[in-house]
């Protein structure tokens, strides 16, 4: 029994049309799932209804993945602005956090942190942002730029971003506005803190144009599995969302990126790691599985290859499908999930047929079809065994399988006490279970100004 | 009288009132600016109203001035403007949803996409209010220590335009087949990539997102200068402008009208709307006593400092209670000395109402009876001054529903403004035309 083991967090993962690359063409699904609202509105409220932590989505700024004519063939390549979309959601939800990415290469750190800010404060403290620093190299073609921004760079500057936004969100201290009609004083200026941020990257002056919000900082959440993703998730991170294959390779990543916490003096328990975690489920094994299968025929052989091609960063056009996968040449700006993939298929001896379906529902995370109980079994022995707090629920297809996951898995999850049965307050951060993170004030906290005064890339000035 | 040109209606919103002092009118609610419960209240109040569109302005800093006035103003903080419209979209189902995007510190293809977006959310009801950013404190929060050159911001802006417009025709209306039995998404034969390599900005395209629901939002534009004016008269659909009188008004709406005639636009395509205060009264004595309670609520130290600037003479040792006595010409600011002069001597203001007029809100302002302002309003369309008028409540809530209850009502009874909306989309309401898609001419 769960004893006294934490509650599992979950996350609702959306993906247009449901997480496997073929649910558009499944008869369930909804075609146009990216630019229809209704259809959006309804996946929100039942991931209120399923109890789940938070609305999650990804993004990118290019609408380029590969080869024009297997995009053809793919649903994922024109949606909704998933930050617009947020906002429209916080008015069908009331406790539903609302999560999305939004990349620091190539946005402003004012822009970024007033609408996060703006969101919080409307939704009443439910936003959350994912850092990204933009792996797809044809973003840069969006923002005019011929060469996409080196890894080590991204991440200098995706650091250097991510602390510039948290200034910005530390503008105003409580009771700034005293709103005082008699003696017509709005605001305290003894309160306002004034950034004079002068970096590598940026230079921000502030205060943000934006009042303090409900959780003062929206939650701060990323996905990077490499070295550096890893370092800025242990600094920064109070979420991460990240590709997990197996047990011991969860755990060995759970157990590293707590462990780097201690050094930027933070709680592990102030950061929960939610793997990607493709759910489905049905009554009976047999049954799961031939709905997956159905699922799995449905994939165009050429977009299957494309799939493949993007996960390993390499072209696969012109390979036998039936064939093996060809030697991979080393590459710098490879993800550290190319590697896995590379790795399974010499393993298992797949063929690339063989290997794209593999990837097709999941793109790389873990994947479980089965019954409720293996489905929750599994769950269980994750969280467990300390390979994850929670998972980034995967809906193959929508809506039809997160409904199927809040009438089977949530109940299940429930009767053995590993899940929530109401949400434990109003705010991502309540229900997350995570404080908001500490910022230095001028005449406070001085080890820890000075420790992010190293960091070379911040540079501390009084409060105004 | 003609009744076929019909009153354009747009609520100036952001801040939520252009008076400083309306934050401490009594009953009126201090935190507006940032209240969502109360924002989305009067996004619905205005839609009962028939308001063609909501607008928010927008500043990518806290305002520039020194603190001791800043700790007196209500517009420090807001809502960042693209975050409010989409949830204010859940609400309503008519109101037209304008933003501020700055062409400065901004990227066409994230303003593209947000438009874009809300656009879609709000089934074809956003607004895109192209502006060039001046304010030298944003500059600061984008690592500029300088501002870009007048004449360099402009030419950015009109190729940024080009850019988004360009990004918004990706797609043909028809591109996403989505035919599940063949496998196939969308029609790669309707699909264009821009492709755009310029002077200040290039992008590759296509836009990760469907031709917006109007083809694009609707385009407007603010500014007053020569190069405004004719970016304006090139790209607008809608106007906003600050025209103190009729005489002003009129003279701003002939020129830019005339600028499109000159380059081959239908002049009805562009809808002028300048900015407007607006004070209900029982009587127009009454409405004038609000006024004065309302501008007596400016601090004066704040308000003696705008007379300062706006006489270029320190007006600190004047008798506050006394008429403003004779100033010794200088050289700096002679129109805005003036314009001060002139408005102390007509409404025969003291040096304390004057300084309070002009640190709370001096522009074009309509105070009286729904039917003096009624009959101003109607003056103002038919002698061409413009199209309607982008309304700046006093304070709030009152000022809004006085303006709702009791002025739309007249302007309907007069039949010079709409009793019901004409359409769903923004274009449809103000009477403008769906653009073709340039890539994908209908055959």
């Amino acid at each position: 029994m769960a004893g006294s083991m934490a509650q599992m967090k979950l996350g609702m993962f959306y993906w247009p049309c449901g997480h496997h690359m073929a649910a558009w063409r499944h008869p369930d699904a909804v075609a146009d799932s990216g630019s229809n609202p209704p259809h959006l509105i309804e996946l929100a409220k039942l991931a209120e209804q399923g109890l789940f932590d938070m609305f999650f989505m990804a993004d990118s700024v290019s609408f380029w993945r590969g080869h024009l004519d297997a995009m053809t063939r793919d649903s994922y390549g024109t949606w909704i602005e998933p930050f617009t979309l947020m906002c429209a959601l916080s008015q069908h939800t009331k406790h539903l956090g609302l999560v999305c990415t939004s990349t620091s290469t190539y946005d402003q750190p004012y822009l970024l942190a007033r609408r996060f800010a703006s969101l919080d404060l409307m939704s009443g403290g439910r936003a959350g942002w994912n850092l990204v620093t933009s792996a797809n190299k044809l973003e840069a073609a969006s923002f005019g730029r011929d060469e996409h921004m080196e890894k080590v760079e991204r991440y200098r500057r995706g650091r250097e971003f991510a602390h510039v936004v948290r200034g910005l969100w530390n503008s105003w201290a409580d009771g700034a506005f005293v709103q005082d009609k008699e003696s017509g004083l709005y605001l305290d200026k003894s309160k306002i803190s004034i950034l004079e941020h002068k970096g590598a990257h940026f230079r921000v002056r502030g205060p943000l144009n934006v009042p303090p919000s409900p959780q003062g900082e929206p939650v701060m959440v990323q996905a990077g599995a490499s070295d550096d993703g890893r370092e800025l998730a242990a600094e920064t991170a109070e979420v991460i969302f990240g590709a997990q294959q197996t047990l011991e390779g969860a755990q060995a990543f759970y157990a590293d990126v707590k462990g780097r916490m201690a050094r930027y003096g933070r709680d592990p328990d102030s950061l929960k790691i939610m793997p990607g975690l493709l759910v489905c489920v049905a009554r009976t094994h047999a049954e799961a599985a031939a709905k997956y299968e159905q699922l799995q025929d449905l994939i165009d052989p050429q977009a299957g290859m494309q799939l493949l091609s993007r996960r390993i960063d390499f072209d696969l056009t012109g390979y036998p499908i039936d064939g093996p996968l060809p030697e991979l040449p080393p590459n710098k700006t490879v993800s550290s999930r190319a590697q896995l993939f590379a790795e399974i298929g010499r393993r298992e001896n797949l063929s690339i047929r063989d290997l794209y379906r593999r990837v097709a529902g999941a793109r790389g995370h873990m994947e479980v079809i089965g019954s409720v109980a293996e489905v929750v079994d599994m769950m269980e022995t994750w969280v467990r065994e300390k390979a994850c707090d929670g998972f980034n629920i995967m809906p193959p297809v929508f809506p039809a399988s997160l409904i199927e996951f809040n009438q089977m898995v949530v109940p299940e999850l429930q009767r053995r006490g590993l899940y929530r049965t109401a949400y434990e307050g109003t705010t991502l951060r309540a229900n997350l279970g995570i404080t908001r993170p500490r910022w230095p004030t001028a005449d406070a906290d001085a080890a820890l100004r000075e420790r992010l005064s190293q960091s070379d890339v911040i540079e501390f000035r009084g409060a105004g | 009288m003609s009744r076929d040109r019909k009153i354009r209606l747009n609520a100036f919103m952001r801040p939520i009132s252009i008076h400083t002092a309306a934050w401490r009118y009594p009953g009126s609610y201090a935190d507006a600016n940032f209240n969502f419960g109360h924002i989305r209240r009067f996004a619905e109040r205005l839609e009962e109203g028939k308001f063609d569109a909501f607008f928010m302005a927008d500043h990518l800093a806290v305002l520039n001035m020194p603190m001791d006035a800043l700790k007196r103003s209500a517009t420090v903080t807001s809502f960042e403007p693209m975050t409010l419209l989409p949830a204010l979209a859940m609400s309503t189902h008519h109101l037209g949803l304008v933003a501020t995007g700055s062409t400065t510190y901004d990227e066409p293809y994230h303003v593209a996409r947000r438009f874009a977006s809300l656009d879609h959310i709000s089934g074809g009801r956003a607004g895109w209010n192209v502006v060039t950013t001046s304010n030298p404190n944003a500059s600061q929060n984008f690592g500029h220590e300088d501002q870009l050159e007048h004449g360099d911001r402009y030419a950015r802006a009109r190729e940024f335009y080009d850019v988004v417009t360009g990004l918004w025709d990706s797609w043909a209306d028809d591109a996403f087949i989505r035919d599940k039995e063949r496998g196939i998404f969308f029609d790669p034969e309707r699909m264009h990539v821009l492709d755009h390599k310029g002077k200040y900005l290039a992008a590759r395209g296509p836009l990760n997102i469907a031709r917006p629901i109007q083809g694009w939002p609707v385009v407007v534009q603010a500014g007053a200068s020569d190069p405004g004016r004719q970016l304006a008269a090139e790209t607008a659909e809608a106007v906003f402008t600050a025209q103190s009188d009729l005489a002003a008004g009129r003279a701003f709406y002939k020129d830019v009208k005339a600028r499109m005639e000159t380059i081959g636009r239908n002049p009805d395509h562009m809808k002028i709307m300048p900015g407007c205060l607006v004070v209900v009264g029982e009587s127009d004595a009454e409405a004038e006593e609000k006024r004065l309670r309302l501008d007596s609520l400016v601090h004066y130290d704040s308000a003696i400092a705008s007379l300062s600037i706006a006489l270029g003479h320190d007006a600190s040792k004047f008798d506050p209670d006394a008429p403003l006595p004779d100033i010794p010409e200088t050289n700096a600011g002679k129109s805005s000395r003036e314009r001060a002069i002139k408005m102390a001597r007509a409404e025969h203001l003291t040096v304390r109402q004057l300084a309070q007029r002009l640190g709370g809100y001096s522009g074009l302002a309509m105070v009286g009876t729904p039917k003096t302002i009624a009959d101003t309003m109607e003056e103002w369309i038919e002698t061409r001054g413009s199209d309607g008028f982008t309304i700046m409540f006093p304070y709030l809530p009152q000022g809004l529903d006085d303006f709702i209850d009791k002025v739309v009502p007249e302007l309907q009874r007069r039949k010079i403004y709409r009793t019901d909306y004409e359409g769903r989309t923004l274009r449809e309401n103000l009477g403008l035309p769906r653009p073709e898609n340039r890539h994908f001419p209908k055959t």
